[in-house]
């Protein structure tokens, strides 16, 4: 497994040389994908996953599966191992997750080892820069990760996989080259829907706060915390001073901390349901985020987390239960 | 075996000390300390020195781990017989009255012949306790088997882990106070600014009424020189109320309507109930205030706010009701408990409403309306003050007390408590 500490490293300096070459803008994906296999998450990590959420205790008898965002704390590495490759044409430092989508098939349970293939794709300009999708797929050990890769939904291959994810990044700024712009524009459609399933129409500016069913209250360490359980030491979430560096008011919380939260107690232990998320306001630390959970009938949820000071919208989310 | 017969649970007194604001009067004084003075009390009042008392139940909600048997020890500084047994009850606000209940029955099915049952809460003394990262740092060195083992367990320590814990006064599942739980239910149900300042005002008159007139001279015992209850404000106005500014539900802007007087205030207190068996009484030449009919406990689905926090009574009265083939207009007197006037309010709306009667209760038509001239009319919590253990005792003594002398009355009282539970209880005079 990538060590992330070591990637941040390189990451501080993959971002200078971008600065130092100005107008040397992205051009293309590198035509490969990650392959990692991973012993499996032990019961000392997943109980210190579950003391962050306050959920129930993985007992072994009835809790025995990972959370979604479990998983996706296992395939992150992975993906920064892709993401800070030389041939990857966006800076890692100042990549903003903007979307996240989680398909989660099969369980996978406590201490159960996994191979985790990554790749890259759906390189498209935003108004705002250029956007990227990473595709992680958690698959059985022992799996064929060819054949799982080149079988789409619904294929034979589909069995031996366990989950799969596709999260949506923002290169602020990144400004596509001209050929590739075009082509991909006409590929991927509107790009200011984005790629996501949570996407929604309404106006950030026209947000009107449902009924608050809980409040979160955040304290300056939660980013450290959600650090020492996720691993993700990007520093825009562990110090102020870096955050402050990076043209943030102040540390944030990990977007995925937030996803956490909402699917704590409100998932289903094994598998068989999908979630989205669209993160937009980042919560800054130490914080409150008003947060509600609304159903859309029986086996849909919808969650929305703002500011409520503001009404400035954090985040809206969707349950898909199986 | 023989068979059980259902015997009459009689409420022979109680007794309180004065509720105190929290960090006033009673700042020194502990739980231990509060409820052991009720019972000396309540022991005086009734003669029972040197008495073997089937079972004392009580509780309280804000508890130090030392106060592991806190009744227990209570009693042995009492003049009771120290062959009396007793035993801790805790569910949240309605402690007091699931102390009270589940006293009753051991009475009514003849397994006790007298019981106390009350409850005590501090809010001055609360515990303060360490953070959960010190606390597994203390324990790993406490379980360590060598000096390098221990200091390397205590090394882990940094200043951030230092800082006191005040318990937590937020539902844990919601992170939200009662008071913003209750704000949103009571917007919900377009309860206005008005109608809650309203039932404050009536609180405080209705207490201060029944202060002059002695209502209270047989239930309460003054305690560190207080022989009223210090929240009570006699002389409180609607102009007065209306001046002040919203405590919960602010981010509903202009329509919040919750401010500090409409909602109760954080008080030190404890209270404690007399029961026994008709017999019992009568061989102690004791009084026999009112019968404990039933009660019912409730609890709702708050979590993801499918319904407000504090609306489990609303369901428990409508189970207990049917039970016992009784509507609201059967009852002389009306206890709701006033953890916010809003509280009230909204369990009274839901009662008139057919809607909410016929799709959250499963009746066929509104369970009723609540003659206001008969809520509370000795005062409530916004006057008083609730020591969340010991509102359940102060409640039944004043009913009790109240129904006596009106043999075959009915009283109704509903509890609400944290974690979207709560209780509703029948009493009868005689």
């Amino acid at each position: 497994m990538p060590s992330l500490s070591s990637l941040y490293g390189c990451a501080a300096l993959g971002a200078a040389r971008s600065k130092l070459r100005p107008g040397s803008g992205p051009r293309t994906l590198p035509d490969r994908t990650v392959l990692a296999q991973h012993p499996g998450v032990s019961l000392e990590e997943a109980e210190s996953y579950r003391r962050l959420f306050g959920g129930e205790s993985f007992d072994g008898v009835h809790r025995a599966a990972l959370p979604s965002v479990l998983v996706h704390i296992i395939g992150f590495p992975v993906q920064m191992a892709l993401m800070s490759d030389d041939e990857f044409p966006l800076p890692l430092i100042g990549l903003v997750h903007v979307a996240n989508e989680v398909e989660h098939l099969r369980p996978v349970r406590v201490g159960q080892p996994v191979q985790i293939l990554v790749s890259a794709g759906n390189l498209r300009p935003h108004r705002r820069g250029t956007q990227v999708d990473i595709t992680v797929t958690v698959l059985e050990q022992g799996a064929d990760p060819k054949a799982a890769a080149a079988v789409g939904a619904g294929g034979s291959a589909e069995t031996s996989v366990l989950w799969r994810s596709v999260s949506t990044y923002l290169s602020k700024g990144a400004q596509l080259g001209t050929e590739v712009s075009t082509e991909v524009s006409t590929a991927s459609g509107a790009e200011e829907t984005g790629s996501t399933a949570v996407t929604r129409s309404e106006d950030p500016k026209s947000f009107v706060p449902p009924v608050k069913t809980a409040s979160w209250r955040l304290g300056s360490d939660a980013g450290r915390a959600y650090a020492a359980v996720s691993g993700d030491y990007n520093p825009i979430h562990v110090s102020q001073l870096a955050a402050k560096a990076l043209g943030m008011p102040a540390a944030i919380v990990h977007g995925m901390y937030s996803a956490g939260r909402m699917l704590e107690g409100r998932e289903p232990e094994g598998a068989g349901h999908r979630w989205s998320i669209r993160f937009e306001a980042p919560v800054t630390l130490p914080g409150t985020v008003a947060f509600a959970a609304e159903p859309q009938g029986p086996k849909t949820v919808r969650f929305t987390g703002w500011n409520p000071r503001k009404a400035r919208r954090h985040f809206s989310a969707e349950l898909q239960l199986p | 075996m023989s068979a059980q017969t259902i015997r009459d649970a009689v409420i022979i007194g109680g007794n309180r000390i004065p509720f105190a604001r929290a960090h006033t009067a009673y700042a020194t004084a502990g739980n231990q300390d509060m409820l052991t003075s009720t019972l000396n009390g309540l022991v005086a009042r009734f003669g029972l020195q040197g008495e073997q008392i089937g079972t004392v139940a009580a509780g309280a909600v804000m508890k130090h781990s030392k106060n592991f048997n806190l009744t227990r020890e209570s009693v042995l500084g009492t003049p009771l017989d120290p062959k009396t047994p007793a035993f801790d009850v805790q569910m949240a606000c309605a402690t007091g009255m699931e102390a009270i209940g589940s006293m009753a029955n051991k009475i009514k099915l003849g397994q006790i012949d007298s019981a106390i049952a009350g409850g005590v809460d501090s809010i001055s003394d609360a515990p303060i306790v360490v953070t959960d990262e010190l606390r597994g740092i203390l324990m790993e060195a406490n379980r360590a088997k060598t000096v390098s083992q221990r200091l390397k367990a205590l090394a882990k320590i940094r200043p951030g882990h230092l800082a006191p814990q005040a318990p937590g006064v937020n539902e844990p599942r919601t992170g939200m106070s009662m008071g913003e739980h209750m704000a949103i239910t009571a917007h919900a149900w377009g309860i206005t600014r008005a109608e809650q300042d309203e039932l404050a005002l009536a609180s405080h008159k209705n207490l201060a009424a029944a202060y002059d007139r002695g209502f209270f001279d047989d239930l309460i015992t003054p305690f560190k020189n207080v022989s009223r209850d210090t929240n009570m404000r006699a002389d409180s106005t609607l102009e007065k109320l209306g001046k002040l500014s919203p405590a919960f539900g602010k981010d509903l802007g202009a329509e919040a309507t919750m401010t500090a007087a409409n909602s109760t205030a954080l008080t030190d207190g404890a209270s404690a109930v007399l029961l026994g068996s008709e017999e019992w009484a009568d061989q102690h030449d004791l009084p026999k205030l009112a019968n404990f009919i039933d009660y019912e406990e409730g609890a709702v689905d708050f979590v993801d706010g499918a319904e407000g926090l504090l609306m489990a009574p609303a369901y428990a009265a409508a189970r207990m009701l049917k039970r016992n083939n009784l509507s609201f207009s059967d009852f002389e007197y009306i206890e709701i408990h006033e953890a916010f006037a809003s509280t009230v309010l909204a369990q009274i709306k839901a009662w008139e409403s057919e809607e909410f009667c016929k799709n959250k209760l499963g009746l066929d038509s509104a369970l009723g309306t609540i003659d206001r001239s008969r809520l509370n009319v000795n005062g409530s919590s916004l006057a008083a003050g609730h020591p969340f253990a010991a509102t359940g005792g102060r409640i039944v003594a004043s009913l009790a007390k109240a129904l006596h002398g009106k043999p075959g009355k009915l009283g109704f009282i509903s509890v609400c408590a944290a974690g979207g539970q709560g209780i509703t209880a029948i009493i009868e005079g005689r």
